[in-house]
């Protein structure tokens, strides 16, 4: 037995399809493959599938992540081919890794999210919005209301803002936002404060998000850090204070 | 994959499922535009969860994109969200694959599944630009054709159809295609390619046929205005299908849609005779698919699409004559891969029960049985043979393995039903529960208990069966059988363990109304669809009273279509088309009925139906001796 996570992309039309409707499309992909995954016990036996983090719908990502369990297979590799010989362009596998087989599921381990967003052509607004999200960004506390379960909260987002920076030439923020079981920032909660700080409307449609990869914990001699979930590059590790 | 879609993202994030406009699945076919000749769009009127479940379509797909010269893509009706976003945006109407306009192709053809869904052929013409009557279109628009079970009927549609393809779809499209590339080439006009067309066996082009009518309202005659087209259009059918074209690429959507499986048609046609039965007698005769090939093609489609299920299709599974070996090779090889396998319309028996065991779970399934008539003297006048005595001993049967759920169905509204066939429903459900108390001890029920539900639908005669004569109830005697339906349940012994459901009546009035009607009610659907009716099979938008005030302003008495019990001499406006099975044979097989009489099987003894001419399928097996 074995226990794999799987990097994929979700890119082009398929950025509409919802979060269950890909759980349902990798079930499939993965009968199409003929890859001998695990399946659960009992009378209607499911495959040993979890993702870690859903995507909202009209995202697109070069960084999604899902753990399997598979009885036997030849390699890492062979198991990715197979997967991208029977899968639709928009989705890919880009990386795959054998796991410790104590390791805990993707979606218990992950801590943040790395994210490149704009305004999807033709919603752009009307006025230099760079320079006033840098303003806003940069404020002490950046308080909001969190819909939850039960009602609604007050949050403050500012300490789920890991990084931040712009490219003013693409029109872009890059951010790395806190994503875990405890504590999640959206990116469109944000960009709604951001705009109801200057007193305007604000339609999420118009966010072009892009998630670019989801990020672990851990810790060295430096301290705590978080990294993308499958990575060789140190360079990518962000230190987090506490 | 295609990533220029028709609409912005703006839009399909403002809208509910934006998966259903994207097309993109597996297994849809892409081509390069420029290197075909022929450009058809597929459709399904009704929403893409139902019409993506539709096996027609995908066969007709599968073989129409096997051609080299040939590009075949999906549409369907656009939601009522989104149809209000493309009339706003002004945006025109387009197939998922190319999302191309709809009218920059050469053939839009619809299947005609249900009579509900004709308002949303309206809306599908509407949002692509297309005129709504045939006679106004040119060669800017696309050839619009219709097929499937209501093309048996089309006269309250022939208006808005160039042509209506009579028959399985496997036959004549090669020769319609090779045609009209012909026809295009040498700058044929549009009139003289439908001409030329109305020639084909199959074709049936309604505006060169002429309608004379009676005072009373019935049809005087239907003619045709050309010598060279025939009189009446026979129904094209496969000789061979043990071994016919099949889609073992069948697209596979991303949402969950109602038929979320690979369905794997077993046989055609059907050899039970149910006189209200119209399917019975529109694919005679029944003709079996080869085991073997079955066998390679559920392997093949399971492989090629992912899916965790298989079904088997056709209208009456246990009269395959292979089915316990078809069923125990899908049973070895799914298991292993954990694949279900689902078993629509099998005859409760040992054999099925044994088969359900293993595929199902007990606990959770139910036992269904559709006596349709709550008398042995009501289920012998429809010739449904199913006897009270196969019923329980079906369920005594069930009950010792252990199943506790019970789905009964039935029809109000038969010919020649009595307050006692109505009765008879609570009497067959009560008996069921008597049944199960008897054969299952208290101690063994592990508190579990017996679970009925019976359903009613109100009986709609269709064209091409014996019932065609026949009157249909209003929406009160309907109402009123239901009622008694209902207290005749509510007053059995057993009442408490008996659930019933029926159907609405308004509905029933309209398929009544659509299913025998003439031409005379394409106005009447083209006034409904300007005044805002659209998706009519869906109860949340149906607009009754919409419809009837439109009947009203047109001056047609819409009883005329359902209360009228017919003349044995009638012209019906279906008598232009020939289904295989002769009208004599029907007209005897409804004087039968109305002397209480059932009559044989194919099987077990030749009715001479008309069928036999075409010499394949059962009626060469009876004649072989068999």
């Amino acid at each position: 037995m074995n226990k794999l996570r799987l990097k994929f992309t979700k890119n082009g039309p398929i950025k509409f399809i919802g979060h269950l409707d890909v759980m349902r499309y990798f079930q499939k992909a993965i009968r199409r493959a003929e890859i001998d995954i695990k399946y659960s016990e009992g009378f209607s036996p499911h495959q040993i599938l979890s993702f870690a983090q859903p995507l909202s719908v009209g995202a697109t990502s070069d960084g999604e992540y899902l753990d399997m369990t598979v009885n036997s297979m030849v390699s890492a590799q062979d198991i990715m081919d197979r997967l991208n010989l029977a899968m639709n362009e928009g989705i890919r596998i880009t990386a795959i890794t054998e796991l410790d087989p104590k390791e805990e599921k993707a979606m218990t381990l992950s801590e943040a999210a790395r994210y490149s967003i704009g305004f999807r052509k033709g919603g752009e607004p009307d006025f230099d919005w760079i320079e006033a999200f840098s303003d806003y960004l940069s404020k002490e506390t950046l308080p909001a209301m969190k819909k939850t379960k039960s009602g609604e909260k007050e949050i403050d987002m500012k300490p789920m803002i890991f990084e931040y920076s712009f490219d003013k030439e693409k029109s872009k923020v890059s951010l790395l936002l806190a994503m875990s079981s405890s504590a999640t920032l959206k990116p469109a909660l944000l960009f709604e404060y951001f705009f109801r700080s200057l007193g305007r409307d604000f339609d999420p449609v118009h966010l072009d998000i892009h998630r670019i990869d989801i990020y672990r914990g851990g810790s060295d001699e430096k301290g705590a850090f978080i990294e993308p979930f499958i990575t060789d590059d140190i360079s990518e590790r962000v230190y987090i204070n506490g | 994959m295609n990533s220029n879609l028709a609409l912005s993202d703006e839009m399909l994030l403002s809208i509910e499922k934006p998966e259903r406009y994207i097309g993109n699945e597996v297994n849809a076919v892409y081509k390069d535009k420029d290197r075909i000749d022929i450009r058809y769009a597929f459709c399904f009127p009704d929403v893409y969860e139902i019409g993506m479940s539709h096996l027609g379509i995908q066969i007709l797909y599968g073989m129409f994109n096997s051609y080299s010269d040939v590009w075949c893509e999906r549409v369907y009706s656009p939601w009522m969200d989104m149809d209000a976003l493309m009339r706003k945006e002004n945006i025109p109407l387009f197939a998922l694959e190319s999302q191309d306009p709809v009218k920059d192709f050469d053939f839009l053809g619809f299947t005609l599944q249900y009579e509900m869904c004709y308002t949303n052929i309206l809306q599908v013409l509407d949002l692509s630009g297309i005129p709504f009557f045939s006679t106004d279109r040119t060669w800017d628009d696309p050839i619009v054709i219709g097929g499937g079970p209501c093309s048996y009927n089309p006269e309250p549609i022939a208006d808005f159809f160039d042509i209506f393809y009579i028959g399985e779809g496997e036959t004549r499209y090669r020769e319609l295609f090779d045609l009209y590339k012909k026809a295009r080439k040498s700058g044929m006009s549009r009139r003289d390619f439908l001409h030329e067309a109305a020639r084909i066996p199959g074709i049936y082009v309604p505006m060169f046929y002429e309608v004379k009518y009676k005072d009373d309202g019935t049809i005087l005659s239907m003619e045709p205005v050309f010598d060279d087209i025939p009189r009446t259009i026979d129904k094209e059918m496969c000789r061979d299908i043990s071994e016919v074209f099949y889609p073992t690429k069948p697209v596979v959507p991303y949402i969950k849609v109602t038929q979320d499986r690979v369905v794997l048609e077993i046989m055609r046609g059907c050899i039970r005779g149910c006189r209200f039965c119209q399917a019975g007698q529109l694919y005679k005769p029944l003709r079996e698919k080869d085991v073997d090939f079955l066998k390679r093609i559920a392997l093949e489609s399971l492989k090629n699409t992912g899916y965790e299920e298989i079904s088997l299709s056709s209208l009456s599974s246990s009269d395959y004559s292979r089915l316990p070996e078809l069923l125990d090779f899908l049973i070895d090889s799914c298991n292993e891969k954990k694949i279900n396998i689902s078993l629509p319309s099998l005859r409760i028996d040992a054999f099925s029960l044994d088969v359900m065991s293993k595929v199902q779970d007990v606990k959770k399934s139910s036992l269904t049985f559709a006596p349709e008539a709550g008398t042995q003297r009501m289920r012998d006048v429809i010739n449904k043979g199913l006897t009270e005595e196969d019923i329980l001993r079906g369920s005594h049967e069930a009950f010792l393995g252990g199943w506790n759920k019970v789905k009964l169905y039935f029809m109000l509204g038969l010919p020649g039903e009595t307050d006692d066939d109505i009765a008879g429903i609570g009497d067959i459900a009560n008996k069921i529960a008597v049944e199960y108390f008897e054969t299952v001890p208290k101690e063994k029920r592990n508190g579990r208990i017996i679970d009925i539900t019976a359903s009613t639908s109100f009986f709609v005669p269709k064209p091409f069966t014996p019932f065609q004569w026949a009157r249909m109830d209003t929406k009160e005697e309907f109402l009123d059988k239901a009622n008694k339906t209902r207290k005749g349940i509510m007053s059995q012994l057993n009442q408490k363990h008996i659930k019933y459901n029926w159907h609405e009546a308004d509905a029933s009035m309209m398929e009544g109304i659509f299913a025998r009607g003439d031409r005379k009610l394409c106005r009447v659907i083209l006034n409904a669809y300007e005044k805002g009716c659209i998706y009519d099979a869906w109860s949340e938008y149906f607009k009754f009273d919409t419809w009837m005030q439109t009947f009203e302003e047109c001056g047609i008495d819409p009883f005329f279509y359902t209360t009228r019990e017919r003349a044995d001499d009638e012209i019906f406006p279906w008598d232009i088309l020939n289904c295989g099975v002769t009208k004599q044979f029907l007209l005897r097989e409804w004087h039968t009925a109305k002397e209480g009489k059932p009559s044989s099987n194919c099987r077990k003894g030749c009715l001479g139906c008309g069928a036999a001419a075409y010499g394949v399928g059962v009626c060469k097996e009876s004649k072989s001796g068999e």
